[in-house]
């Protein structure tokens, strides 16, 4: 049964309990129905050629085996077989495929099969989703199988595609425009006729990328002011309640003096945004459109993970579609400087509140990806909470791993991929550290410190404007997600500064080691900015 | 009788049935309800009829009775739909109650709002009632429209809030409009003079009667009682005679002379026979029109009852019970498990059709299985789907599940143990199971746990009663009544063959390895004789380490050719990788045949067991069948010892290839093995001992210290005191020997002869530190003669002792060291000459 059939035919109370009932789990629930799936998943995948290669004659049986024996693994131990799509090789048989970047430059894309299971879980869960979206307390969800949403997230073969197609599995939602007209459009097209009809018909649910949701919005505002940019006026389909909102909105926003704002002509029902630096966004567009955004977990290995809920007051992982574990930051900084090192992980009965954490997943339901390192950071802020009557641990989304710098949930900036673009720039850089800030309006960006080879000051042009021009055209040849940053967003990610010659190796000489060059503590990097103060020089190229 | 007259009778009856039928049903909440908008409508239907009747004690009070029920009602109404939403605040349903309370004693009292009307004669002489109705009637009016103005809030509120509720409603709903309608129409002239309104009252008495039917807030076979049925049936009778009772009167006095004298016996007579008439009437109209199902289901529920009291056996409990579910609830499938032995899983023992594939198992901590064992009802699926539980279900399970098309799952239940489970697939016709369905499933759930319970106590006796516990098999006293049925059975039709199995040097395996692991190859065994035979025969542990094949329909060539195939598994037991360190298992077995070689049980045991015997004789490990005229000559040694001869003659060559390899060493140890085995064959011998005993000592006795080749020549040939760690050292000869030994499984049995040489009798030896009679007779023995030539020998560190002080030392040490019967016995061995004794220089033993 459909659930827009559900809705017609059980009352709310049960399809709360169905697609909501998680966040009334107590932890000793919520992991038996992990270790009951993991069962099942470690079944199917060490009988999959594809564990078997990784397993390597182990034969683990119970979760704690598994987790003994069973090394973390990142994209590369199941590149061979998921580039091929090697389906005879995975645990159980795909439905789909979905696609993303891999790394900038270097692997241009990673594919990951999704099975029967996985599916049914994430339109379960995305069902659960839109509840909460839409809800102000438990029990309570407003969702009609005539509502409309505004879709601001790329088409299949990317996962969020999968949204859509899913949610019309469920439940009849119409899609500003229709995911079918919306794959010829370009992004900007597909926006623009997004709000066109919902001038018409309305807007009840928003969904996007945080960073994308924002700047679109900020497009209703333009939308309004003169020139030819008048276009909410000339909009022919626009309903009569839509002008007595227009004709409101514009009597307030010149008695405030200021633009209008979708929340002038729009009263959503929910509001979802997904995506690294969310919580940049959030508080602009609450502002924006009233409504606080709801934050939700996925990711094209992990599927849909977790959601935040009515309070907004920290995320909740869904039980049924990955077991979690979780590495402490301090076990991941140690294994950052140690490779061999391998860190401790606990699992979702075992976090403590306050602490950072890396995550591990294993997909279940016949997924390939096992005690996978995401390469995302979680923070525990509480376990349960006493005003929303839950009692599973809460989280936030940090940030991903130090090791990789991500602008807006766009780009997958690496070493790898930084190193690149200084060698095809053919600058002389003889070192660098790069860092992810954020600006005073709390928005991100990628911050460079560089130190040049002492001689290239005598033959070449350098200054922090030809840097930063440099190396963005290379970021932006290597790197699509980088380009599309500023297509799509209109922002410029990166700044550049130019440290004195003999900086580094006068950092190194005083501190005794070298500084680690992705995401290094601010408090190094304040050192290491502060160091130039001192006086020093290189004579012979040795500091004196 | 007017049109309004019968239609007020049909009215007030109807009401009065509904309203006394409830009385016998559970008083919730929404029926109490119900029944105070009965209560409200037989107020103004009943009072109203009466008052146009004009009956006793006069209009003015049957108008008042009308007229409370008529205030009454907006507020029954909403009383009734307040119960029916589940609205919590109650506070309204005083309120209102006040206020028709209020209402009605002002109107009694004052005739404020609705005055008695008056009485007046037309002109055609028939009566009629003349109201004077003035303004305040508005206040009653408008109190009236708030209460119903309130209720239809929460109808449509709860309808918005709750599509389920919605459908629910409905009746509700067409009740109302039918009221409205009802009286609407009343001041349209074509309805002039018929009671429409009452007819849309009764319209909707019937409409809030089906909702609260749809809502299965009662049962119709609660209602329907006997006495309800009674009462109906009086109060129609009443009311036809009190209409009828005058001109019948007149009419029997007319027409029917002498009879009409007795009118009132005649009238009474035809009264109760009416009435007993009209009882039957409705009986039968309702049962066949309400409550045919609940009776069809009670009848199957009382056959199904009936079957399982009968029967103890599972099996037939199990098919009365998935026919009495396919009879009653017309499902397509039925499929029953009931939960294995170990515990682990249920497994599915009968279906609807036996071609149904029933190679399926439930895993015991399949989330079904726990909601099963925490909630003591049926679980529906679709229901379960929404649960959380769900969730952790794994997709094979589901795809399972989808499969069998399950939608609803009975629980079989022994207390707080869930025995089985009988998952149902959907209705035919693709109808769902309804309410009633559940019902009867629990019902029939109840009476199938009880049986099943039973019936699987009774089984785990019977079995135990009937098999051996170690192995599962027949039990020795089951073997002789089994094989008597089945000659019996076979008589001269056809042939029986029994195939005896005896394990191969078990007392020895069981010495090595001790009795658990010997527990363990009889299980082992057990199984692999089970599995082979499968249904063709009877398996049975006939003795200690005995098996016996019963194989009806056999002849002699298959059952050998099938004992053969076993005795070829059994050999490959322990050549799997794990169970390197056992010792080979073997059996020997002999065959005999029914009527061929035997013409009745006692032949057929006794010379199954000769060619047993038969074939330990030749060599063990094969399987011999009995043939007429063959006998076993257990007084001929010669025949015995030439086979012995035969086997041992094999194992010299190990024997002594080991022996001089540890001459090749230490050529003292060589010598010390030499004389011991003389000294222990001797003793032997003089003990009694048969000659195969004799024999294994002596090698044994010739093997006893092999384990020195692994000891350092400077221990072993040390001159002086050992030190601690050196003693150690050379103390683990013993356990060196083992590992020697245990390598060559043609002379393993000499194994706890040497392990034990060490001991001694009071327990304080090594390296088992077992005392008494726990140590082996032959290790005894070894360590007597061991002992004795050590002190007899000499060493490098001390000269020989004398044989009188080893003999003093030998009589001290019995019963300490020594076994006290063994001892002296060697000791007058001795002194009677009938030992010599032997030569021995080099190093000193250990001892």
């Amino acid at each position: 049964m459909r659930f827009e059939e559900k809705l017609e035919e059980t009352d709310k109370g049960s399809l709360w309990t169905e697609y909501c009932g998680f966040l009334d789990l107590t932890i000793p629930e919520f992991m038996q129905i992990q270790r009951r799936l993991m069962e099942e998943q470690i079944r199917l995948w060490s009988n999959s050629h594809l564990g078997k290669q990784i397993l390597n004659g182990k034969n683990p049986t119970t979760i704690e085996e598994f987790r003994q024996q069973v090394p973390y693994t990142d994209y590369i131990d199941y590149a061979d077989v998921l580039l091929q799509k090697r389906a005879d090789m995975l645990p159980d048989e795909p439905m789909l495929w979905i696609q993303t970047t891999w790394e900038g430059g270097k692997h241009p894309i990673k594919v990951a099969p999704y099975t029967k299971g996985m599916l049914d879980t994430y339109k379960t869960n995305m069902v659960g989703c839109l509840m909460l979206s839409t809800s102000d307390g438990r029990g309570k969800f407003r969702v009609n199988p005539d509502d409309t949403i505004l879709y601001g997230l790329a088409p299949l073969p990317y996962a969020t595609g999968l949204f859509p197609l899913l949610l019309n599995d469920e439940i009849s939602i119409e899609f500003l425009p229709s995911v079918k007209e919306a794959e010829q459009l370009s992004f900007s097209e597909r926006n623009k006729k997004g709000f066109k009809l919902g001038l018409s018909k309305g807007i009840d649910f928003f969904f996007g990328v945080a960073s994308v949701t924002y700047f679109v919005s900020l497009s209703v505002a333009s939308m309004n002011k003169g020139g030819s940019g008048n276009k909410l006026k000339s909009s022919a389909s626009i309903s009569p309640a839509m002008v007595y909102r227009y004709m409101k909105a514009k009597k307030v926003c010149k008695e405030e003096n200021r633009d209008l704002k979708p929340k002038d002509l729009f009263r959503l029902k929910g509001f979802m945004c997904a995506g690294t630096d969310s919580r940049c966004y959030k508080d602009d567009l609450e502002d924006l459109w009233g409504i606080r955004p709801m934050e939700i977990f996925a990711g094209t290995e992990p599927t849909c993970i977790g959601t935040e809920i009515w309070s907004r007051n920290g995320l909740y992982f869904f039980p049924d579609a990955c077991f979690y574990e979780f590495i402490p930051e301090s076990e991941m900084y140690r294994n950052m400087d140690d490779p061999s090192y391998v860190p401790k992980s606990y699992l979702m009965d075992e976090v403590v509140a306050g602490e950072n954490y890396e995550l591990v997943i294993s997909v279940l339901k016949g997924g390939v990806f096992m005690r996978y390192r995401v390469g995302d950071m979680y923070r525990c802020i509480g376990i349960g909470c006493t005003a929303d009557e839950t009692y599973l641990p809460r989280f936030e989304y940090l940030d991903r791993i130090p090791t990789v710098i991500d602008i807006g949930g766009f780009t997958r900036i690496t070493e790898n991929s930084i190193q690149n673009v200084m060698s095809l720039s053919g600058l002389s850089v003889k070192d660098w550290i790069a860092a992810k800030e954020f600006s005073e309006n709390n928005r991100p960006f990628l911050h460079l410190y560089v130190e040049m080879e002492e001689d290239s000051f005598l033959s070449n042009a350098i200054t922090i404007d030809v840097l930063k021009e440099h190396l963005g055209v290379y970021f932006k040849y290597l790197d699509n997600d980088y380009k599309d940053l500023k297509r799509i967003l209109g922002i410029d990610p990166l700044e550049v500064t130019i440290l004195k010659c003999g900086t580094f190796s006068r950092y190194q000489q005083r501190t005794g080691r070298k500084m680690r060059r992705m995401n290094p503590s601010s408090y190094d990097i304040r050192e290491l900015v502060n160091l130039q103060n001192e006086d020093y020089r290189i004579i012979g190229g040795r500091i004196r | 009788m007017n049109n309004y007259t019968i239609i007020s009778v049909f009215a007030t009856c109807c009401y009065l049935f509904l309203f006394l039928a409830f009385m016998a049903a559970k008083k919730t909440r929404v029926i109490k309800s119900f029944m105070t908008v009965l209560a409200a409508f037989l107020f103004w239907t009943g009072g109203s009829f009466l008052m146009r009747m004009e009956m006793w004690p006069g209009y003015p009070i049957w108008f008042h009775v009308s007229i409370v029920g008529l205030i009454y009602l907006p507020y029954a109404f909403f009383y009734f739909v307040h119960a029916l939403t589940e609205s919590e605040d109650r506070i309204f349903i005083k309120i209102w109650f006040i206020l028709a309370t209020i209402n009605n004693i002002i109107n009694v009292t004052t005739e404020l709002y609705i005055p008695c009307p008056e009485l007046v004669l037309n002109s055609n002489g028939q009566t009629a009632f003349i109201y004077d109705i003035g303004w305040p009637i508005a206040i009653l009016l408008v109190s009236a429209a708030l209460m119903v103005l309130h209720m239809l809030i929460l109808l449509i509120k709860n309808s918005s809030e709750n599509p389920m509720a919605k459908r629910q409603f409905i009746p509700i709903f067409v009740g109302i409009i039918a009221l409205f309608i009802g009286n609407i129409l009343t001041m349209v002239p074509f309805f002039s003079g018929f009671p429409i309104d009452i007819v849309s009252g009764v319209v909707n008495a019937f409409c809030m009667f089906y909702a609260l039917y749809k809502k299965r807030l009662f049962r119709l076979t609660l209602l329907v009682s006997r006495g309800s049925c009674y009462a109906m049936a009086a109060a129609i009778a009443a009311l036809i005679f009190s209409n009828f009772i005058q001109p019948f009167s007149m009419f029997l006095e007319k027409n029917m002379g002498s009879i009409g004298s007795y009118s009132i016996l005649v009238i009474s007579l035809v009264f109760t026979l009416s009435t007993l008439l009209l009882y039957s009437i409705l009986k039968k109209f309702i049962d066949n029109v309400f409550i045919k199902e609940e009776i069809f289901q009670a009848n199957n529920l009382k056959d199904f009852s009936l079957a399982v009291s009968k029967s103890l056996h599972v099996d037939e409990i199990l098919g009365e019970l998935v026919q009495v579910i396919q009879n009653t609830i017309s499902v397509k499938k039925v499929y029953v498990f009931i939960h294995d032995m170990d515990g682990q899983a249920y497994t599915m023992v009968r279906s609807t059709s036996p071609l149904d594939n029933r190679n399926i198992k439930i895993s015991a901590d399949n989330p079904t299985v726990k909601w099963l064992l925490k909630n003591d009802e049926c679980l529906m699926i679709k229901d379960f789907k929404r649960t959380m539980m769900y969730k952790s279900m794994w997709e094979e399970e589901k795809r399972q599940f989808s499969n069998l098309s399950v939608e609803c799952m009975v629980p079989l239940k022994d207390g707080d143990d869930l025995v089985g489970i009988v998952l149902l697939s959907g209705k035919e016709k693709g109808m769902n199971l309804n309410s009633s369905d559940i019902s009867f499933l629990d019902s029939v759930e109840s009476v199938a746990s009880i049986a099943v319970k039973n019936s699987r106590l009774y089984e785990k006796a019977y079995q135990e009663a009937r098999t051996d516990e170690l192995t599962g098999l027949l039990n020795r006293k089951y073997f002789y009544l089994t094989i008597q049925e089945e000659v019996d059975k076979i008589k001269d039709k056809s042939s029986l063959a029994l195939v005896i199995l005896n394990v191969d040097d078990f007392k020895l395996y069981n010495q090595l390895y001790g009795t658990k692991e010997g527990d363990k190859a009889l299980s082992r065994i057990a199984s692999i004789i089970k599995a082979s035979v499968g249904n063709s025969g009877y398996v049975a542990r006939y003795s200690g380490k005995e098996f016996a094949i019963i194989l009806p329909f056999y002849d002699t060539l298959s059952a050998k050719n099938l004992a053969e195939s076993i005795r070829m598994q059994i050999l490959n037991l322990n050549k799997r990788s794990e169970d390197y360190a056992l010792k080979v298992l073997t059996v020997s077995g002999g065959v005999c045949s029914y009527p061929y070689s035997a013409s009745n049980v006692k032949q057929l045991v006794e010379y199954a067991d000769m060619a047993v015997y038969n074939a330990k004789r030749k060599g063990k490990n094969n399987i011999l069948v009995y043939t007429t005229g063959e006998k076993i000559d257990v007084e001929s040694p010669k025949q015995n010892l030439g086979f012995k001869e035969g086997v041992y003659s094999s194992y010299a060559s190990t024997i002594y290839a080991l022996t001089a390899a540890i001459d090749a060493k230490d050529h003292y140890t060589f010598n010390h093995s030499k004389n011991v085995a003389y000294y222990a064959t001797k003793l032997a011998a003089a003990a009694g001992l048969n000659r195969e005993m004799i024999e294994l000592i002596r090698e044994a006795a010739l093997l006893h210290d092999i384990g020195k080749i692994g000891i350092n020549e400077n221990i072993l040939n040390k001159k002086g005191q050992l030190t601690d760690d050196e003693y150690e050292i050379m103390k683990s000869h013993v356990e060196q020997s083992i590992s020697i030994i245990r390598h060559l499984p043609s002379l393993d049995y000499v194994i706890p002869a040497v392990i034990g040489h060490h001991e001694r009798y009071d327990g304080r030896g090594y390296p088992r530190r077992i005392g008494g009679e726990d140590i082996p007779l032959a290790a005894r023995i070894l360590c007597i003669a061991d002992s004795f030539d050590a002190m007899v020998s000499k060493r490098a560190y001390k000269n020989a002792y004398s044989v009188d002080y080893a003999v003093d030392e030998l009589l001290a040490q019995s019963g300490m060291q020594f076994d006290p019967k063994l001892a002296p016995l060697f000791v007058s061995l001795l002194k009677e000459g009938k030992l010599e004794i032997q030569n021995n220089t080099g190093k000193e033993d250990v001892s």
